[in-house]
């Protein structure tokens, strides 16, 4: 047999190896058997030192033409079982991708805190800051000077809740269950702090947490949350507020409703208004959610009472300004039609991871 | 106020529909809460005539009746055919006009007529008394209606009860609204419609003077400032007539008797509260009764015309007779002892003005609201106390046929000129940011009752005296405004020249506090701010620091008398909220504020916290994942990232001491610092306090002072170049001491490491007392050696790890673990 015959054999048999492997191990199996060092390919190529002269070039391209082959035939099969191997691999791994998903649950912000935040966001987008005051108010800051007059019946203790004086020296109420200190019924008492403390132009909102002596039920809280608004500077106009609560009534509850300003009285604003927002549910049509009015409550306003400006030493001549009140646990019910409110204070993780 | 329609269009012109003024009235500032149809429940309530009453064979009280009604009621042959009704009224009778309530009718209070069987008899119907239709309180027999009644017409439009009331709510500035001659002015203002307003007048007077009779004396101005007394004489008790007795009803109130209800009806019709007092009652002196006001004395007793013996204070006007003792409380309500009855014959009338602050305090401290006591506090019109006086004579002389005496006693310690108003027109228009003509400013204020005049470019303007609210520009300019449409001003957005806004750095951390947690996976919750005396003394937490409680003088509920100083209770009520319905998993948090009063300062301090509690797991477990029991290091990783995120630096977690920390279970309790400074404190509650919250599982809990975070929160860290170099890793596990904590081991660690050490990472705590010894815990960190200028060498490694090791074993006493 010739070495030629041996070469032919040879790649024969490693094609033959080849294409019976059936895994990347058998396949070096054979690449070791073959072209390994002590392979049969080697082996033979070794050989050709052994040749005549004249055999050498004819086995030499041979040979290298086998082992080209081999090399090539190995690649090839070798391809063909990686992708036969990552088939298989993926075949196994496939899932059912309707099983839940892998993750820790974000907490939820309470719902209050969102409708504050939104609000707070609008305003501050028209250019306003964001301003505090304190819970437990003296009667000054939450009536004198916002021009509630010393008798007013919104001081009297069913509608707001007195504490202890604990400085009452020279002090004297008349009435039972009351005192010179209170907590907060509104949040317009960041009004005068904010004017007393600051220079025009003022434009700021204050929310916060306020009480009113309501048995809590469906409808009331003892507890709940205001965003009071106060524009001062000069050149103010009735204009300038409707605008602004326009703006803001369509971010809160939608380009497509309408606003309607009804003239109220509040002691503190003068020209004073309500506002109202067209019935989300009817459209302005009337229904049980707007009781068949087509328009819903949801805000106090008014041009700044002068006696109020000059309770906090601003002059009522140069300056002119607005002031609203929201609040914010009615905008809540208005957009989720709340059956309770009580549930804004119970801590129900069902309730509170609903938001 | 209940504006009846049928009264309001005897006094101004008002479009035909009801519906329409209700517009006016939303467009102008008078919000209306209620349109009812008066008289129009009454359907199937026909007038009826007895054609026959026989007694009842089976009843010794009833009538078995044949009730005609006319058209109403068609036989078979279509021919009218009475109906046959069993009826127990005493004064049923054969020839009786009646008031039929037919089957279908549906009477006040929801009762249903339908045909029933009464002994035996079927009843088509009911003859019915006043009170069974809510006309009064007559139930002593069914009602008689005259001879001439016709039969089978319906009973509303027979008796003229057809009417719309327009329940309005009036804002306390509109005491003129209180009235219907003032509600008239307003609507002839909001329409632009001429009023016609006729009031009654004295037709005749006789006998004494009213000064011969009666002499009033006002002790305090401060109380009343002005008191006009008439005298009628020989009134005769009676119900009054329909059209008083009708609009006394429409505006709310019931008719008691013709002197009582002339004197509600004026006053329902002016808005001035009248007293009429039985002169016979009070005591003669030198032939004179004599009215004094003054103030109540502390503890004086008077019993009001609601049977109720009311204990007076100083702050309180009483109508006195004589001074000597009380026979009203002035403004308020009259006194039993003077009260009119069936055996009144001379009436002093008061038409007077009492002070709205003392009104007001009275009514609240006596928690006695009356119609009077609720214009007064609004301030009547002292102006008008006399013409109304006059108007209240009138109709005493006209239905009760009283003789009116000449004269009145008058006295007005209060007297006050009107104020002039100046109104510029060009300041109102900048105001309004309208361009409203001049002329309609003008024709606005008139119709409303001012006097407008021209002066220095600028309108001069004096208010009516019963709009106590008009007073300054800006309160015309809002009479402007109203009456020319809040509608018909264009909407503008302020210029805001020279200002800007935005949140606070410290507003912008609070938000990133609470998007941090929620990140983390606690959920905002929300809880009162009230709290009970004994919630602290219930957690075992201690009161130093936290001053005195606020004490809330009326709390709504005994037990939250006061403000809170711990969020910690409301949040365990919160958990136990929770556990109680069925939800184990919980994991809240607040920001919100507590109360720390301190004696001698009116105001507490109101530092903000910020707090979570946590209990159960994250999650249940799921098809692949399994969420353990959260315990301490859940609620200290959470602190630890708030925090990081606030990048507040040198961080510890020191052991609590159990003595200041009561509450805190002890061993599972940590005081947080940063930068040495206590920032609060994190860990699991007492089982004892827990049970005290009535909460049976583990809660994990801390509270963070809000002041501090934000004190020590920095907007950025130094930036740390990232490593370009490899470094090398060897895991180190050292056996210690129980007694040496994770932090001293790690101090021990990094300060042995050098430069070269650039990281420490404990991954295992490992306890076993034969492997490890008793006493004594293996703790395993993975710990990285890098060069910040060149790649280590193995050498390099190795000496530093080597010296680390020696180093930390030294200083800790601990040993290599093989």
């Amino acid at each position: 047999m010739s070495i030629l015959d041996d070469l032919k054999a040879i790649e024969a048999e490693a094609e033959e190896g080849l294409r019976n492997a059936g895994s990347l191990d058998a396949l070096e199996q054979i690449r070791i058997a073959v072209t390994g060092k002590k392979g049969s390919l080697t082996a033979a190529m070794k050989m050709m030192g052994k040749l005549a002269p004249e055999e050498r070039p004819a086995v030499g391209k041979l040979a290298n033409q086998v082992r080209a082959n081999v090399d090539a035939a190995i690649a090839k099969r070798k391809l063909e079982l990686e992708k036969a191997v990552l088939a298989a691999r993926i075949n196994a791994e496939a899932a059912d991708v309707t099983l839940p998903g892998r993750y820790l649950s974000q907490g939820t912000q309470h719902l209050i805190s969102q409708i504050r935040e939104e609000i707070e966001d609008i305003f501050v987008g028209l250019g306003y800051t964001v301003e505090d005051g304190p819970y437990v108010e003296t009667t000054w800051y939450n009536f004198t000077a916002l021009n509630a007059p010393e008798d007013h019946p919104s001081r009297s203790a069913k509608d707001t809740f007195y504490v202890v004086d604990n400085a009452p020296e020279g002090k004297e109420s008349h009435v039972l269950g009351e005192s010179d200190v209170l907590l907060r019924t509104q949040t317009s008492g960041v009004q005068v702090h904010v004017m007393e403390n600051r220079k025009p132009p003022i434009y700021m909102i204050c929310p916060g947490t306020v009480f009113r002596p309501d048995t809590a039920d469906a409808n009331h809280l003892p507890q709940f949350t205001q965003v009071e608004g106060l524009v001062v500077d000069e050149g103010i106009t009735f204009g300038d507020l409707k605008g602004t609560l326009d703006y803001f009534t369509r971010e809160i509850f939608g380009k497509d409703r309408a606003t309607r300003y009804r003239p109220h009285f509040f002691p503190f604003t003068e020209p004073s208004c309500e506002v109202d927002v067209s019935c989300g549910v009817c459209g302005g049509k009337g229904c049980r959610f707007c009781n068949n009015t087509g328009w819903i409550e949801i805000l106090g306003c008014g041009m700044v009472d002068p006696n109020v400006f000059r309770y906090c030493g601003i002059d009522p001549e140069k300056y002119t300004g607005f002031a609203f009140g929201i609040g914010v646990e009615r905008v809540a019910a208005l957009r989720y039609d709340l059956p309770d409110l009580r549930m804004l204070m119970t801590g129900d993780m069902r309730f509170l991871r609903q938001f | 106020m209940r504006v009846s329609y049928e009264w309001l269009k005897s006094m101004v012109d008002v479009p035909e529909n009801p519906v329409d003024l209700v517009k006016e009235f939303i467009r102008t500032g008078t919000e209306v809460e209620a349109v009812e149809k008066v008289g129009a429940n009454l359907e199937n309530v026909v007038t009826g005539y007895v054609v026959e009453a026989v007694p009842h064979p089976d009843s010794d009280h009833m009538w078995l009746c044949k009730v005609s009604v006319g058209e109403r009621n068609l036989g078979a042959d279509g021919a009218p055919e009475p109906l046959q009704i069993v009826c127990g009224a005493p004064n049923m009778r054969t020839g009786l006009h009646v008031v039929v309530a037919m089957i279908g009718a549906v009477l006040p209070g929801d009762f249903k007529i339908k045909k029933s069987k009464l002994r035996g008899y079927d009843s088509f119907g009911m003859c019915c008394s006043g009170r069974e239709l809510g006309l009064d309180d007559d139930h002593s027999g069914i009602i008689e209606l005259p001879e001439d009644a016709p039969v089978g017409v319906d009973f509303s439009d027979y008796k003229g009860l057809s009417d719309t009331v327009i329940d309005c709510e009036i804002t306390p500035n509109r005491p003129d609204c209180l009235s219907m001659v003032g509600m008239a002015v307003e609507v002839g203002a909001m329409l632009d419609e001429d009023t016609h307003i006729v009031l009654p007048a004295v037709q005749h007077e006789e006998g004494p003077d009213a000064s011969e009779l009666v002499s009033v004396e006002i002790a305090d101005s401060g109380l009343c400032s002005r008191y006009v007394a008439r005298v009628v004489r020989g009134v005769k008790i009676a119900p009054s007539p329909e059209w008083l007795a009708k609009r006394v009803i429409a505006a709310g109130s019931r008719p008691i008797n013709n002197v009582v209800d002339v004197t509600n009806y004026v006053m329902f019709l002016t808005g001035q509260p009248l007293h009429a007092f039985d002169l016979g009652k009070l005591v003669e002196r030198d032939g004179k009764r004599s009215i004094v006001v003054r103030a109540a004395a502390d503890d004086e007793k008077l019993t009001t015309l609601d049977g109720q013996e009311r204990v007076l204070t100083s702050d309180m006007a009483l109508i006195t007779d004589g001074g000597a003792y009380g026979v009203a409380l002035a403004g308020v309500m009259g006194g039993e002892n003077s009260e009119i009855d069936e055996g009144t014959v001379d009436v002093l009338l008061e038409s007077a003005c009492f002070d709205p602050g003392h009104i007001s305090r009275t009514s609240r401290n006596l928690d006695l609201m009356s119609e009077a006591s609720i214009r007064f506090e609004r301030q009547v019109d002292a102006e008008g106390c006399a013409a109304v006086a006059d108007i209240a004579a009138a109709l005493f002389e006209s239905c009760c046929g009283a003789t009116v005496c000449p004269g009145v006693v008058d006295v007005y310690p209060g007297k006050a000129e009107p104020a002039v108003v100046t109104l510029r027109p060009e300041r109102a228009r900048a105001l309004i940011g309208a361009d409203v003509p001049e002329e309609f400013m003008v024709r606005a204020l008139t119709r409303l009752g001012c006097t407008v005049s021209q002066a220095d470019g600028a309108l001069a303007v004096t208010a009516p005296t019963n709009r106590p609210d008009l007073i300054r520009e800006a309160d015309l300019i809002e009479e402007v405004l109203r009456l020319w449409g809040m509608a018909e001003v264009e909407p503008t957005l302020p210029a805001a020249r020279n200002h800007a806004g935005g949140l606070t750095v410290e507003q912008q951390r609070v938000r990133k506090i609470g998007a941090t947690l929620r990140a983390a996976g606690m959920s905002e919750t929300s809880t009162y701010c009230f709290a009970a005396a004994d919630d602290l003394a219930k957690l075992g937490m201690g009161e130093d620091g936290k001053g005195i409680p606020v004490e809330i003088l009326r709390p709504l509920v005994a037990d939250e008398n006061q403000m809170r100083r711990s969020m910690l209770p409301g949040l365990l009520r919160s958990v136990a909220f929770n556990l109680d319905h069925g939800v184990s998993n919980v994991a809240l948090y607040e920001i919100g504020r507590v109360f720390y009063a301190h004696p001698g300062k009116s105001q507490p301090d109101e530092p903000s916290f910020v707090a979570g509690v946590m209990c159960g797991a994250w999650k249940d477990d799921e098809w692949n994942a399994k969420y353990p029991k959260l315990d301490f290091f859940d609620a200290k990783g959470i602190v630890e990232q708030v925090l990081a995120a606030l990048r507040i630096t040198k961080v510890r977690f020191k052991s609590a001491d159990p003595e200041a920390y009561g509450w805190l279970q002890p061993g599972r309790a940590a005081e947080v610092l940063g930068q040495g400074e206590v920032l609060g404190w994190v860990g699991n509650i007492h089982p004892e306090a827990l049970a005290r919250f009535d909460i049976s599982v583990p809660v994990i809990a801390f509270e963070l002072s809000q002041a501090a975070l934000l004190r020590l929160a920095q907007r950025e860290l130094p930036y740390v170049d990232v490593p370009t170099l490899p470094g090398v890793s060897i895991d180190l596990a050292i056996v210690i001491d129980e007694s040496v904590t994770a932090e001293t081991l790690l101090q021990r660690i990094q300060s042995a490491g050098g430069k070269l050490l650039k990281d420490a990472r404990l991954f295992d705590v490992f306890r076993d007392p034969i492997r490890v010894g008793a006493g004594k815990k293996s703790m395993a960190f993975a710990l990285t050696y890098r060069a910040d200028d060149h790649t280590l060498t193995s050498e390099e490694v190795e000496a530093a790890h080597a010296k680390l090791v020696k180093k930390v074993c030294a200083a800790t006493g601990g040993e290599v673990r093989s």
